[in-house]
């Protein structure tokens, strides 16, 4: 499992205009990352926070209903999130020209 | 009054000017303000008018002298004083002059005879003499007293005032004295009268106080203890007003005092939480979950036993669910970076069509999308390819090696997905080059491949990378010995088992059924050479095996299946003979790489082979309805999935021909070069079952992914009798005018198909 998600992770980090790969633990504490750490922990905090919001609202309209994935596309960059109880897993990618 | 205050203001001052200026000018107000009022009265003007009255004898003062200013001037000489007045004396008879005198002029005005005295006069001496003068002796304050308690004298000591009277001190020793003899003559004045004791006592002081001022100092040290203590003055009462005298009593106050005190505060914490309405219907749910849990502990210990046996830990569970959770999320993150990097390519994949096949009647061409490459399998071959049945952007990869005088010594299963062009979904390395894949249409995880070693491997793709294959031909006993050059899953057996059939060089042809735990050989036929029986060792004849390298089944038919051979072949068997084929034709010179059915006429197949050619059979015919030369070892040839005349083969010089017989029956409506000929070559290709797109494969490692133009998809548009024909029904009736038109040299009815009997 561990030898996996390594596995895992490099191979996302080797993709075109990834920038890092971060992986956070369920209390918000990076516990991989590919970027510098003051980063990374910034990265972990600010997302955990938005990640938390953006539940939030998808199960308040529908109960039901999970979030599932957090796309955020800004000038520079897009972070693509994957949120779940346990984990976030966040991967910065710049755009390919 | 005004005026008269301004004047005593400034009366002291010299500026007359200045006064008699302000009074004017206050005179001059006052009038224009009376004035002025009475105008405005309207109201009053039943009143009779003011008339100011003058007094008759008032003399009359012209303007200019009522103007004129007269000025003052404050001094200190009296100017009505007179230097030299005269006064006539009647004492003398003559006029005198007047003494000046000392103050000012000063004319007292009311004489009041007080009762005060002066001390030194006369008359209070005499006072003082009488008993009276002592008055403000006593009271000027509270006196401290030496209390001698050893001695036994009961008299109490006063000492003499802290500051005695300023009179006493003003006074010289002779008025002392003076004082002294009347006090002394008092005494026995004093006597007379009993109920003043305290004027004797007075006397006393004083008399020590004068007699024995000496002793006083010697009896101090004597004391033992000594105590000070506050006498209160005796005021000798006086029977007259100013002595008041008012008797109070101050209690004493109880001092103020505020006690507190604290007890231990009662343990607080803070507690934050937002009440979103999920997080309600989670606990909701969790006490739901609960409620069901309590109910299921009322039922009978025995039956829940019996599921506790099975059911794995709770923390196993959570720990599978996680792994799976954090995969699929990974997965996800992958296809977005991916579709990032290929966000064009992946529009275009669905949306982008040629334009310029609008103007090039009856060509195509194909727009390469993606390359797959998985980087250890770089030196490898493509050896075969295949769409996923049911996932349409899915395929898998068999990864061996065509040269085989340098032969690879390990293989490759990939899955690749074109969401994810950088990375196969799924790769499992595998002990010996892979040549021949098939994917299990009924379950699309379950994937068949031919080994060159001669095994056939069944390979789970829902199990993780760690597990390779799920089955395994045994090595020893049933296992080809030849490299398998074709796997096909074929028809469930009777009781159930999944079933495929492998075609090898070793000339067999092997049903494996997929048994729990294994595989189990039957072997359906063994090809025979046509050549005779080879004499052996020791004179026994051996009959020549034919290698088998392509099967193909009949799509309807399920006993019925086509081998071809590496002697160019084609054989037409049936599972239910062992010995003999049905048919046999010598369709190629080479080598047959493959044979496939149409989509749309089960009689219809395409082969191809090794001599640059490819060939379109029908069945029961022993001569092909076409042929075509492409310059080169062709490696496959296929069938499309969407029209009935289009196929397309890729040639070893890395070309890709489509061919769509419709439009044209002689030349290829589109040659694209894939790869260079100089160091690739394409082995496989196949059609995607939905999508416009084909997958070909090359001797580098690399499936270049292609979307055929608008041109080499043409669908038949119905005709205006029929215009509610379906597409299949259209495509099969394109397809059959074609055949008419080829079919013109009268054929042999086949064994196999009797449909064209009567032709």
């Amino acid at each position: 499992m561990a030898n996996e998600a390594e596995e895992t992770v490099r191979k996302l980090a080797t993709h075109k205009g990834v920038a890092g790969v971060i992986v956070v633990n369920g209390e918000g504490i990076p516990i991989k990352t590919t970027l510098d750490n003051h980063v990374s922990v910034q990265y972990a905090g600010l997302l955990s926070a938005l990640v938390d919001k953006a539940k939030a609202v998808v199960r308040d309209l529908d109960p039901t209903n999970d979030l599932t994935f957090l796309r955020i596309r800004s000038k520079k960059s897009e972070v693509l999130v994957a949120p779940d109880k346990e984990f976030i897993l966040i991967v910065v990618q710049n755009p390919v020209d | 009054m005004l005026k008269a205050m301004v004047k005593r203001a400034l009366n002291k001052d010299d500026d007359k000017l200045l006064i008699a200026k302000t009074l004017q000018r206050l005179d001059q107000k006052d009038a224009s303000k009376s004035r002025a009022n009475l105008a405005d009265d309207e109201a009053l003007e039943w009143l009779k008018p003011r008339v100011l009255i003058k007094p008759d004898d008032q003399d009359f003062v012209p303007e200019a002298e009522l103007d004129e200013e007269v000025g003052r001037i404050l001094t200190t000489i009296n100017p009505q004083w007179v230097p030299v007045e005269v006064a006539y004396h009647y004492g003398q008879g003559k006029f005198i002059m007047k003494p000046k005198p000392a103050f000012g002029k000063a004319y007292p005005l009311y004489v009041y005879q007080g009762t005060a005295i002066r001390k030194d006069s006369d008359e209070a001496k005499a006072q003082i003499a009488a008993g009276y003068g002592m008055v403000g002796f006593d009271d000027a304050g509270p006196k401290r007293a030496k209390v001698k308690k050893a001695a036994a004298e009961e008299e109490e000591e006063e000492e003499p005032e802290a500051e005695p009277p300023p009179v006493e001190e003003a006074k010289p020793e002779a008025d002392t004295t003076l004082e002294e003899g009347p006090a002394e003559e008092e005494v026995p004045e004093a006597a007379e009268p009993p109920p003043e004791p305290d004027v004797q006592d007075e006397q006393e002081v004083a008399n020590e106080e004068v007699q024995e001022p000496e002793p006083e100092p010697e009896e101090k040290p004597e004391t033992v203890e000594e105590e000070v203590i506050v006498v209160k003055p005796r005021v000798r009462k006086l029977a007259n007003q100013f002595n008041f005298c008012e008797r109070a009593a101050l209690t004493y106050n109880f001092p103020r005092r505020s006690v507190e005190t604290q007890t231990v505060p009662p343990p607080r914490a803070n507690f934050g939480s937002t009440a979103l309405q999920c997080i309600i219907f989670d606990f909701y749910q969790e006490d739901y979950a609960r409620k069901m849990r309590e109910k299921e502990e009322e039922k009978p210990k025995r039956l829940r036993k019996k599921k506790e046996k099975h059911a794995k830990s709770a923390q196993q569970i959570h720990d599978e669910h996680l792994a799976q959770r954090i995969r699929e999320a990974w997965a996800i993150l992958e296809r977005l970076v991916n579709q990032n990097i290929y966000d064009d390519i992946a529009q275009d994949y669905r949306y982008w069509d040629d334009p310029s096949d609008e103007f090039r009647e009856g060509m195509g061409s194909l727009l390469p999308l993606w390359r797959f490459q998985f980087e250890p399998m770089r030196s490898h071959a493509v050896c075969d390819m295949q769409w996923n049945p049911h996932y349409q952007d899915l395929f898998a990869v068999a990864y061996g090696s065509l040269d085989f005088t340098k032969q690879q010594k390990e293989g490759c299963v990939c899955l690749y997905s074109i969401k994810n062009p950088a990375y196969p979904e799924y790769a499992v390395i595998t002990e010996s080059p892979i040549i021949c894949i098939d994917v299990y249409t009924e379950t699309p995880y379950l994937i068949c491949v031919g080994c060159y070693d001669g095994n056939v491997c069944v390979y789970n793709a829902q199990l993780s990378l760690e597990s390779s294959y799920q089955y395994k031909s045994d090595s020893v006993r049933d296992k080809h010995s030849n490299i398998v050059w074709e796997v096909r899953w074929g028809a469930r057996l009777i009781d159930g088992e999944a079933s495929f059939f492998s075609v090898s060089g070793d000339g067999r042809v092997v049903q494996w059924a997929v048994m729990p735990g294994e595989l189990r050989a039957t072997t359906i036929i063994e090809l025979r050479a046509p050549a005779a029986p080879v004499p052996g060792p020791d004179g026994t004849l051996i009959a020549v095996n034919s290698c088998g390298s392509c099967i193909c089944f009949h799509p309807e038919k399920a006993d019925i299946f086509l081998v071809g051979t590496e002697d160019g072949a084609i054989h037409t068997c049936s599972l239910k003979y062992n010995r003999s084929y049905v048919r046999s034709c010598q369709a190629h010179h080479m080598p047959v790489y493959r044979i496939n059915y149409n989509y749309f006429n089960n009689s219809i197949y395409a082969s191809c082979s090794g001599d640059w050619r490819v060939k379109i059979w029908e069945d029961g015919r022993e001569e092909p309805l076409f042929m075509f030369e492409l310059g080169s070892p062709v490696g496959d040839v296929k069938w499309a999935p969407y029209s009935s005349t289009v196929f397309a083969a890729c040639t070893a010089d890395g070309k890709v021909y489509v061919f769509d017989l419709n439009v044209n029956k002689y030349r290829p409506i589109c040659v694209q070069a894939v790869v260079s000929k100089k160091t690739k070559k394409l082995t496989r290709l196949d059609f995607n079952p939905k999508l416009p797109v084909i997958v070909c494969g090359d001797t580098k490692g690399t499936c270049h992914v292609l979307k055929l133009s608008p041109n080499l998809r043409v669908m038949v548009k119905p005709p205006k009798k029929a215009l509610s024909t379906d597409q299949r029904t259209l495509q099969i009736m394109k397809l059959d005018k074609l055949l008419t038109l080829v079919r013109d040299p009268p054929f042999t009815p086949g064994v196999v198909d009797e449909k064209f009997e009567d032709d």
